[in-house]
């Protein structure tokens, strides 16, 4: 039973073309978000169907009549799938602003793919003060705006019921996480079907599937990971990487990676004003490389977390040319390794076929915490 | 063997604007020095930040951004670099940032020395790069960050939205500063440091637009030098004072058909991006050699601070080059390249700044096709010099004099 269940993350994982093809064949209109952050809850309540555009692992070729080399292969090869026509049918992309390479992605996708609309959402950095939630607000309204244009229909009541079936989603996942943590059994390459799947799904359905992966784990006892590790990062979705990490026998007992749990630590508050209450979630969210934090809060909450879930080390999985992230690392490094946590790095980009350094370098890590 | 002769520099006229600008930049460093002597603070800022701030409030300033650039000129952005990429950071980072984590560390850097600050000003209109490097520099330092966030805009103008947003972060920027250093905000100071910004800024956008006459009368390559003034004090009296005595020059030179550019203008292009500042004279002798001035670069207009109200303030600092879309960017430099009679664009693909260089294949294309002129691009870095070739600059640049030639 539980094998089934992975083998439908799975396939969901692997195939976003066919979900996209079977929403739209439901009659449903398909709205693509990039990373790191979007209002999935306004998207989702004003009748679309959101689906992450993470990009994917493919060689780049067309990107290059626009991007420098130097611009990180999520951001290029989402691009790239656009001009490709892989994103056709879609209705809109939404792109935030949370890094440079970002902003500057949405620029070029308008001229290079014609068809499908890009939506900018402008994200305040100084997003705690009472200015910041208001114009978080703004930002959203115009997001409403754009949307309403391609025939959404925004409504409070509507959103707040978005709001909570989101709030239940970020639930489970946070739950899923926490008993996969204590199921040793689980590999890395289920558990990255288990995450990378709810970009690709609705979040009814995606909340339905994971609830009965809690469900059916939990019903064989808890047990211990031998080599616990904590990974961070923005994407970690590589099969081979993944598959480098089993063969290891490092067991994922936490993550700090964009594209996974850090979609789902904060809920949306409640009240009456759905919109204001989004607005207020923004505010809350934190421990990202992409949100202003003097306090590096995301750096303490890795050592915390590593020592909270028993990891022997942390795993820093760095996108290539992600100039937030590797800000982070020296820091990350410096504050795990005084708490007596080993850090290792690890460079992917979306565009790796030859994974034997990381091999090498993951091998070099098991044996100094196998010590 | 050969008797070495030593070239004696020549004199430089201390009434010229090279000689009160030149003094003005390193002026800006030497106080700031003294400044910390004095126990007076001491603040790092960014190249874009309200300098208006600052100012009024009296704090002596120093531009991480512009002593990077110092550095790399002289010689020793490789060996700052390379003291950040042993502490873990990354090559891919920009290597201003490199170079600044450099010096928070080592506290020391013969090619540029600086004043340490007391608390840092950052706004990341220009990059959120920004944002990631005061950061570490606040947790490597133990000093207080004002974030001044300036979003990149998508649309075309900044809407109400953001000028309200970024309004609230000035004052509520002043307000830290004043419990922080135990000061007080003065509105009379801030009306006349407004008045000494506009009149730096149309005095710079008036001298740069001098460009307009055919010869030009000065070598674009000037510009990154006496930027720096107003990157670093146009919120003081004397910035502006010096701009007009440039100003005043340029025009002589064109009335009495004298250039800064030492060669026959045989062509003109726009310069696009950072200067490479480690290869400042190699890409510059690849122009002048060939006979092509550049004769403008979007830092004529990027410094264009000159406002009526405090609303028009925040709307200027809210379209600086690198927080506005393509279609505005693009605007800007046609603009420029139509009133400067440019027949060719170079543009500098700078991988240390993914910002700048993100969009600059699409926008050079349109900027190319609407004027009507050849683009070339080079690879480079403003401050990192492992990552440019002269072979590869000089080829380019050939490339774009055969189509001018061919186009004249
Ligand atoms: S991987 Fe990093 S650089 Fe690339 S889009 Fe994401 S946050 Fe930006
Ligand atoms: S060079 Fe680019 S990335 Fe670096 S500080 Fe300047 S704007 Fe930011």
């Amino acid at each position: 039973m539980v094998n089934e269940i992975f083998a439908k993350f799975h396939e969901v994982a692997t195939s976003p073309r066919a979900q996209m093809d079977k929403y739209i064949a439901e009659g449903k209109k398909v709205v693509l978000t990039a990373p790191v952050y979007t209002p999935g809850e306004i998207i989702h309540s004003m009748g679309f169907v959101p689906m992450g555009a993470w990009g994917g692992d493919v060689q780049l070729d067309k990107a290059k009549e626009y991007c420098p080399a130097f611009l990180c292969s999520i951001a290029q090869s989402i691009l790239e799938l656009g001009m490709d026509g892989v994103y056709d049918g879609a209705s809109a992309l939404v792109i935030p602003s949370l890094c440079d390479t970002l902003k500057t992605l949405g620029q070029n996708w308008k001229y290079a793919v014609k068809g499908i609309p890009f939506i900018p959402m402008t994200y305040p950095q100084n997003r705690k003060p009472d200015y910041g939630v208001k114009f978080t607000r703004a930002g959203y309204e115009r997001v409403i705006k754009d949307l309403e244009a391609i025939g959404g229909v925004f409504d409070n009541a509507a959103l707040a019921e978005s709001c909570k079936i989101y709030n239940k989603h970020n639930e489970v996942m946070r739950k899923v996480d926490e008993v996969i943590a204590k199921h040793p059994e689980v590999t890395a390459v289920q558990r990255s079907d288990v995450f990378k799947s709810a970009f690709f799904m609705s979040a009814e359905e995606h909340t339905a599937l994971v609830e009965e992966l809690i469900a059916e784990l939990e019903k064989t006892p808890a047990g211990e990971a031998d080599m616990g590790i904590v990974v961070s990062g923005i994407l970690t979705d590589a099969p081979q990487l993944n598959e480098i990490f089993d063969e290891m026998g490092m067991h994922i007992v936490a993550d700090d990676v964009a594209a996974q749990s850090r979609q789902y630590r904060t809920d949306v508050p409640c009240g009456d004003d759905a919109l204001q209450a989004m607005a207020e979630k923004f505010k809350a969210m934190d421990n990202c490389s992409v949100l202003y934090d003097v306090e590096k809060k995301r750096v303490q909450l890795i050592a915390d977390t590593a020592k909270a879930r028993g990891a022997k080390g942390v795993v820093v999985v760095m996108t290539k040319f992600c100039d937030p992230e590797e800000f982070d690392y020296p820091i990350i490094k410096r504050v795990c390794e005084a708490a007596g946590i080993p850090v290792a790095l690890v460079e992917v980009d979306r565009q790796m076929v030859q994974f034997e350094q990381i091999r090498t370098n993951l091998e070099t890590f098991r044996d100094m915490l196998s010590m | 063997m050969a008797e070495e002769v030593k070239k004696t520099p020549r004199p430089v006229d201390p009434n010229s604007a090279k000689y009160k600008l030149g003094k003005i930049a390193s002026d800006a460093y030497v106080d700031a020095i003294e400044a910390k002597k004095q126990g007076k603070p001491v603040v790092w800022i960014s190249s874009n930040f309200p300098v208006e701030i600052p100012e009024t409030l009296g704090l002596a300033t120093v531009y991480p951004e512009n002593q990077a650039a110092g550095i790399a000129a002289r010689g020793a952005g490789q060996r700052m670099c390379e003291v950040a990429e042993a502490d873990g950071y990354s090559n891919d980072i920009c290597a201003y940032a490199r170079i600044s984590l450099a010096y928070a560390k080592l506290r020391e850097c013969p090619e540029q020395e600086v004043a340490m600050p007391d608390a840092l000003l950052c706004c990341n209109n220009i990059c959120n790069c920004m944002i990631k490097w005061y950061e570490n520099l606040a947790l490597d330092l133990n000093i207080p960050l004002i974030m001044l966030d300036i979003p990149f805009n998508p649309d075309y103008d900044p809407t109400p939205e953001i000028v309200e947003y970024v309004g609230a972060q000035f004052w509520d920027a002043v307000h830290q500063l004043e419990d922080i250093f135990n000061i007080k905000w003065d509105d009379e100071k801030f009306k006349e440091v407004t008045g000494f910004s506009c009149t730096a800024s149309r005095a710079w956008l008036d001298a740069t637009s001098e460009a307009c006459h055919i010869p030009s009368p000065f070598n674009g390559f000037d510009l990154l030098n006496h930027m720096a003034v107003m990157v670093t004090a146009r919120g003081k009296a004397e910035a502006g004072e010096a701009m007009n005595v440039l100003l005043k020059e340029y025009k002589e030179n064109h009335a009495t058909g004298k250039s800064t550019f030492r060669e026959e203008e045989k062509y003109r292009i726009m310069f696009e991006g950072i200067a490479c500042w480690p290869y400042l004279r190699v890409t510059s002798r690849g122009l002048r050699d060939r006979g092509i001035n550049m004769v403008t670069t979007i830092y004529a207009d990027a410094f264009g601070f000159d406002y009526n109200s405090f609303d028009e303030m925040i709307a200027a600092y809210c379209s600086v080059p690198n927080s506005i879309n393509l279609e505005k960017s693009r605007d800007k430099r046609i603009k420029l390249c139509k009133a400067n009679h440019v027949e060719g664009l170079l543009i500098h693909n700078n991988r240390s700044c993914k910002l700048w260089s993100g969009f600059m294949a699409e926008m050079g294309r349109q900027v190319g096709a609407e004027c009507g002129i050849p683009v070339a691009h080079f690879d480079g870095d403003q401050a990192d010099p492992r990552n440019f070739s002269e072979a590869q600059y000089n080829t380019r640049v050939e490339g774009l004099m055969e189509i001018m030639e061919a186009n004249k």
